[in-house]
């Protein structure tokens, strides 16, 4: 039996492409994917290492799952959508926290996904949107000037999550190094998201067994970290 | 006359059933007119009769004479065309297409079904965004409230040719709206199910809690993505009458000692924490396993097996190993089970394995694994991909078998379901029914096809005068159905079949079902389990888990 060594999560809104990004680096392709139930589990060979992935749903009714699935995770994958400011926002609102449960040390990646739709303009994102229910209608009031999301406030939540963790921003890769824009359709930066992260979770891995069984000690001696999140990013 | 017996005719006492069927004509007089209650014991309700036909003859395939209908009409839309709002339209994000009341598309389906809230906030809709239909799920809200007001509950409405069926469920509404030859009862009855596909995501119990805290809460939010598996459920009506229809589970067709040895396996691969284990092909059972702590009070329902299974047909499950919660509506609707989804070496053959652990997933990993381990011994994988491999249709990789294999010229298709199973196996209702071949391929003939078994149905089950054989000549076939203690039989036959031949026909169908029974129904489904110290879990403690606890 394979024992996974790492475990890295894929967490964000519903709809913002999870499924599709997976999809792309495992099976290199893009198909339209249906909405996730709960969590698939897919187990990646990197090196001579077994990497557990957690593919989430995204709804709201699988949220009670979200720490279960995020519990000793090496690394967490935070993915919205550059054309919904919202799905941003809701990693913030709605997912961090979920993230309690994963390893001290964890690795945090922001990942904003189909940047295909920005590039092509407004008109075709505009059109996407009837196929994307639930987004509560982010952007949809004015189609013509779409907001999007830039790279810099991706990185800015970067630092509002570390500031949370209450983790040095110089014991974490820069901001710049985890915060990605990608497309599942055209491929873009895929492999750089899903490649840099393995490189980095395979040394955690290292010190992980060198530092004995972590996992039952690092359980019931666990301790959620204070919660900051009101007043603290004012 | 018994399920294998060499007589060919009927009995004497389905003699009479036979011509009552025959001249239907005579009764045709008052069937417009007719105004009954149906006795319902759970809620006395009234039944709002417009041309109640109840006891509609058989024969009478064509639409009734309508004379007191037109009170009725179907104007539930049609104030509702002229002030549909835009309201809403700028952020009408699901369902797609259409959904505007005035709509002729929309307007020309079969049948709507739609869910709402107490409150009239709109949750499904089969066809259309429910947006635009708001103004339409008002005018049912007053409906159903104008009738409460005097203390009672609106059950159906009969309006020309269409039928209103309303279901009340704890804070939900639902509501179908038809021109299907389906019965109310029968109505009723998907009803039911789209409420336990609806219960199975959320439990009841955070239904009921949500909306007490926010009544005007938007459940879909929490249902969203959750449409697909009840369009599903709702086509599969159509295409598929059979386990709903029956209330039963389809079987893979499958050599007895292997099912066993495949049970045996099951039973043998546990976990703590391990409730059920089921194994299926294409929505089809091939066998499960209980676990004797967990479930031995209160055994699986069927109607859960059937959620499962549809469940687990969802394309969602199709790559990866899949954990999620689930509830199953009939055995406790307020908790969760955790479900490990997974096919099983990319075969459509899929492994669900329920565990009232909410962390259990890597336990239910390895036990998949011990599953999969012992099939390859057994060489199973290759029967049941052999028998998956049989469908015509490449797209389907659910298991069939063609009608040929009766060798009874003439016989289209049938729904066979026993009666007549062994005492302790009662719980789990089957049945067996070939694939739908030409000229059942499109789907027009093939909702034909189930209109007409849903007819056949539901005269035979007519609670004011159940029959037990029809024979009935249609446009462009002959069906017979026949009920008796020991099976449930609905045959399509040629259109140009005699009396005789029919009855031939349905002989040798029986003596092939008997021959072949232990092929088509598990007869001897495996017994308990009892994995290693099991925790003493419920899956009511689960409940607060995979929850949404608040707006």
């Amino acid at each position: 039996m394979k024992k996974p060594d790492g475990k890295i999560v894929l967490l964000g809104d519903m709809n913002v492409g999870k499924t599709s990004l997976l999809q792309r680096y495992m099976e290199r392709r893009f198909s339209d994917t249906v909405s996730t139930v709960g969590g698939a589990f897919y187990l990646k060979q990197w090196r001579s290492y077994n990497i557990s992935i957690w593919d989430t749903a995204g709804r709201e009714q699988f949220h009670g799952l979200g720490s279960m699935y995020c519990r000793g995770a090496t690394a967490i994958i935070l993915t919205y959508d550059v054309n919904h400011p919202q799905s941003l926002v809701e990693l913030e609102d709605r997912f961090l926290s979920l993230t309690d449960t994963a390893s001290t040390d964890c690795l945090f990646a922001i990942v904003g996904n189909k940047v295909d739709l920005r590039e092509n303009g407004a008109a075709e994102s505009q059109e996407k949107e009837g196929c994307s229910p639930g987004l509560a209608g982010a952007g949809c009031a004015s189609p013509k000037v779409p907001k999007q999301v830039q790279l810099e406030d991706a990185v800015a939540l970067y630092k509002k999550i570390l500031k949370y963790k209450m983790l040095d921003e110089k014991d974490m890769p820069a901001a710049e190094q985890m915060c990605f824009e990608t497309s599942a359709k055209s491929g873009h930066n895929v492999d750089l998201l899903f490649e840099t992260l393995f490189d980095m979770v395979v040394p955690m891995i290292l010190r992980q067994r060198a530092q004995g069984p972590p996992q039952t000690v690092d359980i019931s001696n666990y301790k959620p970290p204070k919660r900051t999140k009101s007043g603290c990013c004012a | 006359m018994e399920a294998g017996g060499d007589t060919a005719a009927p009995a004497p006492e389905d003699a009479e059933d036979l011509e009552d069927t025959r001249f239907p004509s005579e009764e045709a007089g008052n069937g417009g007119g007719v105004h009954e209650d149906l006795p319902d014991p759970r809620d006395g309700g009234l039944e709002e009769t417009g041309s109640e036909t109840k006891d509609q003859p058989l024969g009478m395939l064509s639409p009734l004479p309508q004379s007191e209908a037109s009170s009725y009409t179907c104007g539930l839309w049609d104030p509702a065309a002229s002030e549909n709002s835009p309201t809403g339209d700028s952020e009408s994000d699901s369902g797609g297409q259409g959904g505007d009341p005035s709509d002729e598309d929309w307007r020309s389906k079969r049948k709507h079904v739609f869910v709402l809230s107490e409150a009239g906030k709109p949750i499904y809709s089969r066809y259309g965004s429910v947006e635009a239909l708001s103004t339409t799920m008002g005018v049912m809200t007053a409906l159903v409230s104008f009738v409460q007001s005097a203390g009672d509950a609106i059950r159906a409405i009969y309006a020309e040719d269409h039928k209103l069926v309303f279901l009340q469920q704890g804070p939900l509404l639902l509501v179908a709206v038809s021109r299907t030859p389906q019965s109310a009862a029968q109505l009723r009855r998907e009803l039911l199910a789209v409420h336990a596909q609806i219960v199975s995501t959320l439990t009841r119990a955070s239904v009921a809690r949500i909306f007490a805290r926010k009544q005007n809460y938007d459940l879909r939010r929490l249902l969203a993505g959750s449409e697909r598996t009840l369009d599903r459920l709702l086509d599969s009506v159509e295409w598929d009458p059979g386990a709903l229809l029956l209330g039963a589970v389809r079987c893979v067709p499958l050599a007895r000692p292997l099912r066993e040895a495949l049970g045996v396996l099951l039973r043998r691969c546990t976990a703590p924490g391990l409730a059920l284990s089921v194994l299926a092909v294409g929505g089809q059972l091939v066998t499960a396993a209980q676990e004797r702590t967990v479930l031995a009070e209160c055994r699986l329902d069927p109607a859960d097996l059937q959620l499962l299974l549809n469940w687990v047909g969802a394309p969602a499950f199709a790559a990866g190993e899949a954990w999620a919660p689930v509830c199953l509506p009939r055995f406790n609707p307020d908790g969760f089970f955790y479900a490990y989804v997974a096919r099983l070496n990319t075969m459509p053959v899929c492994l669900l394995l329920l565990s009232t652990d909410p962390e259990a997933f890597h336990d239910m990993a390895t036990c998949r694994r011990l599953v999969e381990d012992g099939m390859h011994t057994l060489g199973a994988m290759r029967a049941l991909g052999e028998a998956a491999g049989f469908s015509n249709v490449p797209s389907a990789s659910a298991p069939a078998y063609s009608v040929q294999a009766v060798g009874a010229p003439g016989l289209r298709h049938f729904l066979y379901k026993p009666l007549d199973i062994p005492e302790h196996h009662r719980q789990l209702p089957q049945f067996t029914s070939p694939e739908l071949e030409a000229p059942y391929s499109r789907e027009e003939e093939r909702q034909r096809l189930s209109d007409l078994y849903h007819r056949l149905h539901a005269r035979l089950h007519s609670t004011s005068r159940p029959l037990r054989l029809i024979y009935h000549v249609a446009e462009k076939e002959t069906l017979l159905a026949w009920v008796t203690s020991k099976f449930e039989l609905y045959t399509c036959l040629s259109p140009l079949v005699t009396k005789a031949g029919a009855i031939l026909v349905v002989t040798k169908l029986l003596r092939w079902v008997k021959k072949e029974e232990d092929r088509l129904f598990i007869r001897y489904p495996p017994k308990y389990s009892t994995p290693p110290a099991a925790p003493a879990a419920s899956a009511d403690q689960a409940s607060h888990n995979g929850l949404f606890t608040g707006p």
